[in-house]
């Protein structure tokens, strides 16, 4: 170790050794460039359609890298040759070039662009391009888009905004993790802690772990997400990469596709001291409730079975019968899931700066109440600082961004609270005594409130900084260096009374504490050269750089038990006996050399290559480095004079192509090593698993075609994109039979999963008027999962998971043979007649995944006040919510009565029998239906205060605004969380908020 | 020109850069929560921790650990001592009826977890054969409990499963393949084990009852050979064994049994295992009586106890609460113990020899010694001796009082009752009459599917 701390520590020195030795030639170099045309000074004002000045124009000299900005006033002043070209160029209007001819005052007025392409910059991670001339397919969404909505996790503001984006929300319990996938499931890998599905993340340029951390508290299975730390006001735009063009350079870690998050700068040099305060505040609930039996239909229905099992009522099989209250009625689901959760944001940002130097630093607050009973928070606190600096001859630059979070999670630790909701019977007993301790009505239920003494607090504290220095040292060729450093703790202290079991065991029972302790640290450095060269009659892009990453994983599990007294619990100094459950130290290292040569002939025709060599420490020694690539082309065909003179209402016509290569090296660490572990008991080691130093990369191909075309002046722009994404060589546990000692081995399989898919996006501008605007945006994919290839997985246990020729998502089901009318109970085939009912008789194959998804957005603005509401659209299939055998103690939903009538199910019996038919059946497809949703994702209402009430006040902005989500949910899918069915999930929550924000 | 030379200088860089990074940069240490296989064997302590990470992980080994999936629960309830408290609770009720599906989750449970500790000794066995560093005397130590451990495991997998595949080694590759051997191959392994282990150990003896030594090997043998029908084998064993009285004895109060380092103990296994705060035994966990409860004793066979019998009141709990009542095992007492280990889980105690030993000597027609080890367990538990009785005594109703009384004195251990019906062809006249579904077939367990089907070598027991 300390020989490779040792050589990097060489490494960084000859980085800067580099910098320092190319500045001091490039500063002589400067010099010997000088222009032979004649020099001279041209001022003027830039403004608007309306005669209003603009600060923030950017005004360069054609084909230099000469450039100035007006002030406030919109006032400019250029040195530029005589006979040189002004270009004025500002975010949301149409560039504007004028040839100098000699003058020396210049007064432009620029033309609003709505709909411009060529001005929308996109971030594509080591380099910037803009919409009109990617090759690459880029999916980006603004920062305002998810300002605007009240919630904790930044992914989540991306549902149904863009297409080939599949993010799930599995829960609405405050910061648990929502699934993202981009462009389908890549990975036979799904495990939560062997997840080959992840995308990459980078924020301002630094990746980050984002795998969720998983702990035990309502948010269960699915983890907290790292990224709930962020502040999504400060959030200035998220983009995603999705083809090969784009996630290439990525190389090992873009099969997945990426995702880039940029933070937000001071928006402009010279600009005066801003500050921008932001608040609101609202409250959210249940969006989703299932209708279930009152108390006389449950009775009923128990009563039933009782009759139609010949079995005669007792105290110990039917005391909700014969012991409980049978006129209670208590409806549980709004007992237990009532509640509402009030919801404030504060926010609070100010940014200015001078000549060369800008800033932003920005605080913010979030909290969140739950909707269950008692007092449960999520709260937040950001603080952000992002400074800039460019040399006077705006040679140097330097860009620092810091970004620190910490939240705050206090929930309980139940696993199936919210199935309780829904199954208990409705005339089960109070849940307090008359003197308000818990009721536990002589031991013949669990209170379900007994889990809420049962705290789980959650605290992540997350650091994510990043540093950017860049030197233009000759003209055109600028060396460059990222570094960053992330630091994520996290502590979840869960604690168990002995009060939250039931009185008869608690005197066995102990006080029980569990804390989890996970730290991640990380750091990296990329060394760039990028040198930009004008060619003929295009301009070249060259990019070469080198990655070093290291990262650092500590997780720490700590139980402590038998504490004297409540107060103390957690306290492990008084736990009379502690025990460490786990403890992991994993360290990663990832280095890559990469590159991107880009060629744009005439502003026509697009070439990209980009590659990247990479190693991994993931791998065994033999392994470690693989290379990726891909190719990337567009060709704006609108630029051809047969289309510009003849097609007049086709404003923007490109044809866009990528092929490439990339990978995955998620897998866990030190797969390759043969090695023992401490035994959980003392003194003791073990082998816990069986080793291939051979495994290697998988391999992502993708391949994609688009056609983007710009209508009527790009008022109206449709994107059309083809993809195929094929991975092989899956590293998968290859599972093996326990005859080996284990269940598997980490493997290359021959399989292959292809996702292919459509994508379109579409928007247009229906009207613009000096009033009115109303701009629609639709995105639609049509997504395909296919397991390609798969050798002899007939002998692998994902026999019963997967099949050759089908999407991964599917169920393996029985034929459902209908009810049996001696019996009145559910029926499935036997194929193959052995008598047993076994995998080889599930044949029926139901697709589960989503077949359709997209969503559709409006933003309709009127003098000061806009409107913008999204639809969000799924078409899927899952299973039915589920719920024991009728005639249990356990709640059924209301359409049971009325299905045991007409036959769609069975009869209500609480024997062997009618279990065993009823579980048989819950796997076949009576138990699949239709689970598609249609939502009213967002919706956003906001007033400006008019530009007379400003300045009377001496204001910039000031905003009232209302904002709520997940407003409305259509759907037939009668469980209670469509978007997760089969799943009993919290589903999310509805809330409205509302709110100010001021700008002075 | 100017230009070149920058160029030059910067690919020098690059090189320079490339080169000294990529291959060095990407070795990682070995992290702090593992230790490289090739060290382990180096030297004596860490040789000799990884026998004990095997003894440790008996308690976490479904099979062996004595919790829901363990042969003694599972055979407790193939046979006609244990039931499920909810006769709906499928998992239980399909071992308890006699009708496992090969998709059994349970049966896998307690079938994978064999093999794990199989590779564990396997494991431990080529390290050492592989390794200079360790001591030869440690060497031959560690041979020996490694072989009696795989000869255990095989005992039960042989027992459940019938024919079962040999595994020798760990490679992965040949034993994903393998084809299952005949029981006769698999108890050849056993005896060899065994055997060989019994010399290693020769001049060990252990100082705790956790650990294997000569005795506890020996008494296991007695029981391997009591099972084949070398009667006089069993017998020259379990003497060797009984006679070691200043070791073990069998005890007079029944509630000091199953205490930790008991004198009646041959071999235990601590609950230290677990490496968490509960310091029960899991046959504690699983049985004590409570709300929670999974498992009752069969009404029968409370019934069949005779009043008088100490094991009665001793080794039977009774629970009841608003909803419902049953008895259960007791044996051990702690169900809930924090960071305070009262008892041990027991494998192997000196009562079961004296049986082991009456059985044979009745076998081979020595009836009053068999009787009188008989009678040292009737009498230890209030009940009338045999011999002071008027009883007529022939060999089939003195095996059959012998077996009555390994019923009742091993009940809820390891399955005993479960192995004794099948190895006396018993469990079709005893089990048919329980249930109509019996099927001759039903004494094997069936091979899981899971492992099916990632083996098509593996072959399924008839009846499945």
């Amino acid at each position: 170790m300390k020989n490779n701390y040792s050589r990097l520590k060489w490494v960084a020195l000859i980085i800067l050794g580099g910098i320092l030795f190319f500045l001091s030639k490039a500063a002589t170099a400067a010099t010997s460039n000088t222009a032979f045309f004649q020099q001279q000074l041209i001022s003027g004002i830039v403004s608007d359609q309306n005669g209003l000045s603009i600060p923030g124009v950017t005004i360069t000299v054609k084909n230099s890298t000469r450039g100035v900005v007006t002030n406030l006033d919109g006032e400019y002043e250029i040195t530029a040759p005589a006979n040189g070209t002004l270009v004025f160029s500002y975010m949301g209007f149409k560039t504007f070039e004028v040839t100098i001819d000699g003058r020396s005052e210049i007064n432009i007025q620029l033309e609003e662009d709505i709909a411009s392409l060529g001005e929308v910059k996109i971030n594509a991670g080591y380099y910037n391009t803009t919409e009109r001339e990617r090759t690459g397919n880029i999916a980006k969404v603004s920062g305002e888009e998810i300002e605007r909505q009240p919630i904790i996790n930044p992914l989540e503001a991306l549902q149904g905004r863009m297409a080939g984006v599949e993010i799930e929300q599995r829960s609405g319990i405050s910061g648990n993790a929502p699934t993202i996938r981009i462009r389908g499931q890549n990975s036979l890998r799904t495990g939560s802690s062997n997840n080959g599905n992840l995308p990459l993340y980078i924020i301002d340029g630094v990746p980050v772990n984002s795998s969720p951390l998983v702990g035990s508290d309502l948010s269960g299975g699915t983890g907290i997400d790292p990224l709930n730390t962020l502040n999504l006001s400060n959030i200035e735009s998220i983009e995603v990469l999705k083809d090969a063009d784009a996630t290439a350079i990525y190389g090992s870690r873009g099969a997945n596709g990426v995702v880039l998050i940029s933070t937000k700068t001071g928006k402009s040099f010279e600009q005066k001291t801003q500050v921008e305060a932001r608040l609101y505040s609202g409250v959210g609930e249940v969006s989703n409730k299932i209708k279930l039996l009152n108390t006389p239909q449950y009775l009923q229905l128990r009563n039933q079975a009782f009759e139609n099992d010949g079995v005669v009522p007792d105290q110990t099989n039917a005391y909700d019968l014969l012991l409980w209250d049978n006129d209670r009625y208590t409806d549980w689901q709004e007992e237990l899931l009532g509640g509402t959760a009030a919801i404030t944001d504060l926010n609070l940002a100010v940014s200015g700066g001078n000549e060369t130097t800008s800033f932003r630093i920005g605080g913010s607050y979030h909290e969140e109440g739950t909707v269950f009973p008692g007092d449960f928070k999520y709260h937040k606190v950001t603080g952000g600082l992002s400074l800039n600096h460019k040399s006077k001859d705006e040679k140097l630059n330097l860009n620092l961004s810091m970004n620190y979070g910490v939240d705050n999670n206090n929930l309980f630790g139940s696993d199936s609270y919210i199935s309780e909701a829904l199954s208990l019977p409705p005339n089960a007993p109070q849940l307090y005594n008359d003197d308000g301790s818990l009721n536990w009505a002589d031991l013949t239920w669990d209170n379900p409130l007994s889990n809420l003494q049962n705290s789980s607090i959650n605290q992540v504290n997350n650091l994510i900084s990043s540093l950017s220095i860049s030197y233009e040292f000759l003209n055109g060729l600028t060396f460059k260096t990222n570094a960053g450093y992330t630091n994520l703790y996290r502590n979840q202290k869960s604690i168990t009374k002995k009060e939250s079991y039931r009185p008869d065991i608690r005197d066995r029972r102990e006080h029980l504490s569990s804390e989890r302790i996970n730290k991640r640290k990380s750091w990296i450095i990329e060394p760039q050269l990028t040198y930009s060269v004008h060619i003929g009659r295009g301009n070249l892009d060259a990019l070469i750089g080198m990655t070093f990453q290291e990262s650092e994983n500590d997780n720490l599990r700590i139980s402590g038990e038998g504490y004297v007294s409540e107060s103390l619990i957690g306290n492990l100094e008084a736990a009379e006996a502690v025990d460490v459950n786990e403890y992991l130290n994993i360290r990663y290292k990832y280095t890559a050399l990469f590159a991107r040569l880009a060629y744009n002939w005439d502003q026509k025709y697009f070439l990209n290559l980009t590659g990247r060599r990479d190693g991994s420490s993931r791998f065994g020694p033999n392994k470690r480095f693989a290379n990726f690539g891909a190719l990337g082309a567009a060709w704006i065909f609108s630029e051809e004079p047969i289309f510009r003179d003849h097609i007049s209402f086709l404003s923007f016509g490109k044809l866009r192509g990528s092929y490439g290569t990339t990978g995955s090296d998620q897998i866990p660490d030190y797969g390759y090593l043969d090695a023992y572990e401490a035994t959980p008991g003392p003194g003791g080691l073990y082998p816990t698993q069986l080793t291939n130093p051979n495994f290697s990369w998988e391999e992502n191909k993708k391949l994609e075609a688009s056609l983007q075309l710009g209508f009527l002046e790009d008022r109206i722009n449709l994107g059309v994109s083809w993809y195929r994404n094929r991975s092989s060589n899956q590293l998968v546990g290859f599972p093996l039979p326990s005859t080996t000692g284990f269940s598997s081995i980490q493997a290359n399989l021959p399989a292959m999963v292809q996702n292919t898919g459509w994508e379109v996006e579409f928007s247009s501008l229906n009207i613009s008027t000096k009033d009115f605007s109303w701009r629609t945006s639709f995105n639609f994919t049509l997504p395909e999962t296919k397991l390609v290839e798969f050798d002899n997985i007939s002998q692998t246990s994902y026999q019963n998971v997967y099949r050759v020729g089908y999407p991964l998502s599917i169920a393996l089901l029985y034929n459902y043979n209908g009810i049996d009318p001696e019996t009145g109970l559910y029926q499935v085939q036997d194929i193959n007649g052995d008598g047993n009912f076994s995998y080889e008789d599930r044949t029926v194959i139901e697709e589960l995944g989503r077949q359709y998804y997209g969503g559709i957005s409006n933003n309709l603005s009127y003098k000061n006040f806009s409107l913008q509401f999204l639809w969000q659209f799924v078409k899927q299939n899952g299973y039915k919510g589920y719920f024991a055998p009728p005639g249990n103690v356990s709640n059924q939903p209301q359409n049971v009565i009325s299905g045991i009538e007409n036959g769609t199910l069975q009869q209500a019996s609480q024997n062997f029998t009618a279990f065993n038919s009823y579980f048989f059946a819950s796997t076949s497809e009576h138990f699949i239906s239709d689970a598609s949703f249609l939502r009213l994702k967002t919706l956003g209402f906001s007033y400006d205060l008019t530009e007379k009430i400003l300045q009377n006040w001496k204001l910039d902005g000031f905003r009232f605004f209302l904002n709520a989500q997940n407003l409305i949910t259509i759907t037939d899918y009668e469980g209670i969380n469509p978007e997760n069915p089969g799943v009993e999930t919290l589903p999310s929550l509805r809330t409205i908020t509302g709110g100010l924000q001021i700008n002075f | 020109m100017l230009r070149n030379t920058y160029f030059k200088q910067l690919f020098i860089l690059l090189v320079i850069l490339i080169n000294t990074s990529c291959e060095d940069y990407l070795e990682v240490d070995t992290p702090k929560h593992k230790i490289v296989s090739a060290t382990v064997f180096e030297e004596d302590e860490t040789a000799i921790s990884t026998m004990t990470g095997i003894y440790n992980e008996l308690l976490n080994a479904d099979f062996s650990g004595g919790w829901n999936y363990s042969v003694s629960v599972l055979g407790g309830l193939s046979s006609d001592v244990l039931e499920p408290v909810n006769p709906n609770s499928v998992s239980y009720a399909e071992f308890n009826q006699n009708e496992i599906s090969p998709d059994s989750e349970f049966n896998f449970y307690l079938w994978s977890s064999t093999f794990n500790i199989i590779y564990m000794t396997n494991a431990l066995l080529e390290g050492l054969s592989q390794s200079e560093g360790v001591s030869e005397e440690i060497s031959k130590q560690l041979e020996g409990e490694a072989r009696f451990i795989r000869a255990f495991t095989y005992f039960y997998l042989v027992n459940l499963y019938g024919d079962v595949p040999l595994i020798l080694s760990t490679d992965y590759e040949q034993n994903s393949l393998i084809a299952r051997e005949g029981q006769e191959q698999i108890y050849e392994l056993i005896i060899d084990d065994l055997q060989a282990s019994i010399e290693l150990l020769e001049n060990t003896t252990s100082e705790t009852r956790t650990r294997a030594d000569k005795f506890v090997v020996t008494a296991m043998l007695a029981r391997v050979y009591l099972y084949l029908g070398n009667w006089e084998q069993a017998e020259f064993l379990s003497s060797q064994v009984i006679a070691e009285s200043s070791k073990y004895e069998l005890l007079e109060n029944l509630d000091e049994i199953f205490l930790p380092e008991s004198k009646e103990a041959i071999w235990q296994i601590s609950p230290v295992g677990r490496g968490n705060i509960l310091t029960s035994t899991n046959e504690g966990l699983a049985y004590v009586g409570s709300s929670f409860s999974s498992f009752k004793i069969s009404d029968e066979f409370v019934n069949s106890f005779n009043s008088e019998d100490k094991r009665l009141t001793s080794w039977i709990g009774f629970y009841t609460n608003a909803t419902r009542s049953f008895h259960f095992p007791y044996k051990y007492k702690d169900g809930s113990s924090i960071s305070n280990i009262t008892e041990y889980s027991m494998v192997l105690r000196l009562a079961e020899q004296f049986l082991i030993r009456a059985e044979a000597r009745a076998q081979t027609g020595y009836f009053s010694g068999a009787i009188n080890d008989l009678d040292k367990i009737r009498t230890r538990s209030n009940l009338e001796s045999i011999s002071g009785s008027d009883l007529e005594i022939n060999q089939e109703n003195l095996i059959s009082l012998i077996l009555e009384e390994r019923k009742r004195e091993l009940f809820s251990e390891w399955g005993h009752r479960w192995l004794d019906l099948k190895r006396t062809n018993r469990a079709s006249s005893v089990l048919g009459h329980l249930s109509d579904s019996w099927e001759d077939t039903d004494i094997l367990y069936p091979i899981p599917e899971m492992d099916r089907m990632k083996n098509p070598n593996l072959t399924q027991n008839d009846g499945y």
